[in-house]
């Protein structure tokens, strides 16, 4: 008796502090969510403002300008390395892809990558490349995804297929890691998060980038928050 | 254009120095209307290091804790002011912290 009463004496408080924990874990999550989805903007030179840059306004941009914004064209760039030339550099954070160039230089790309919980990190290397390949699903996104059913058994290279114009293939050790950098039939994608965590880029810039690397090349890929890291 | 210089109690050294700063200011102005650089034309909410100087870091990291550099990763980054950025990163399993000026000099490196 003594026990049920204390008990019951204590419900309220109890229920009371679940309500305040389920909270402040939702506030967290929330807040943590909030911090990794690190939303892009652009700088509008027309309007000389800074403009969130979502899948919506990519889409319309492209419609309207047939090209990705200036800031994820191609363009070489100061930077500041010990890595050596025909290096790869992956910022997943701020969508761009650097190939080292002598000189502290390098070539910076625009890409798109991996959407929430898709991202990743880690130090790999070109194992193979690809001249308008096949694509063939993983089992995993054949499960989760109607669309890529169809094509559980490959579907063949070309405009629409969603590898693009070439492909990179990512090894860890001789382990192909089912990740890859590639083209797209989307090229409206670049600058967002919204692959399975492959790197994607313009079909012209990834023609560009497969004729200056050698199979082979290092791929360092900087992503803050992945929930997944290769190689290291 | 060279700024007066300023006082102990915190005033411009001369009366018309007010109009120094006001016509700085106002050239200032004028040079951020022409906006960023195109390779300066995105950014995002959660300012991160930028690359390189992410991989200076770890290049750091590699070489003062003796782990091998393809095991040196960094896994997050932040801005710490206007000249500093602070990079976590794993060498061989070990967190590792280290901070970098904008110029590439590595400030501090320190197991986390």
């Amino acid at each position: 008796m003594t026990k049920f009463f204390a008990r019951n004496r204590t419900e309220p408080g109890r229920r009371r502090f679940a309500r305040f924990a389920i909270l402040l874990a939702a506030g967290l999550a929330v807040a943590t969510a909030t911090a990794l989805a690190a939303g892009t903007q652009v700088y509008d030179s027309k309007t000389r403002k800074w403009v969130n840059y979502d899948r919506t306004k990519a889409y319309r941009h492209w419609k309207q300008h047939k090209q990705v914004p200036e800031a994820f064209r191609p363009q070489m760039v100061k930077f500041r390395t010990a890595e050596k030339p025909g290096t790869i550099i992956i910022d997943g954070n701020q969508h761009f892809l650097y190939l080292v160039q002598p000189g502290q230089k390098a070539i910076r790309y625009g890409i798109g990558v991996g959407r929430e919980g898709f991202g990743w990190a880690g130090i790999v290397r070109i194992g193979r490349t690809a001249e308008w390949p096949t694509w063939t699903p993983p089992a995993e996104m054949v499960a989760r995804d109607p669309n890529a059913r169809k094509w559980a058994g490959g579907q063949p290279g070309g405009p629409d297929n969603p590898l693009g114009a070439r492909a990179l293939y990512l090894y860890e050790g001789d382990q192909d890691t089912i990740y890859r950098i590639h083209g797209t039939p989307e090229p409206w994608t670049i600058g967002l998060d919204v692959s399975s965590g492959c790197i994607r880029m313009n079909n012209d810039d990834i023609v560009d980038l497969h004729s200056r690397i050698e199979v082979g090349a290092k791929v360092i890929v900087l992503m803050q928050g992945a929930a997944l890291y290769k190689g290291v | 254009m060279t700024l007066p210089a300023r006082q102990a109690g915190g005033g411009w050294a001369r009366p018309g120095g007010w109009a120094l700063v006001a016509l700085a200011l106002a050239a200032l102005g004028a040079c951020s209307t022409s906006g960023p650089t195109p390779d300066q034309m995105s950014r995002t909410t959660v300012e991160t290091a930028p690359a390189d100087l992410q991989l200076l870091c770890a290049n750091e990291v590699a070489k003062t804790t003796g782990v091998e550099s393809s095991k040196v990763l960094p896994v997050g980054s932040r801005k710490l002011d206007a000249r500093n950025y602070h990079v976590d990163l794993n060498a061989g399993g070990k967190p590792t912290t280290c901070v970098v000026d904008a110029d590439g000099k590595i400030v501090s490196v320190q197991a986390a």
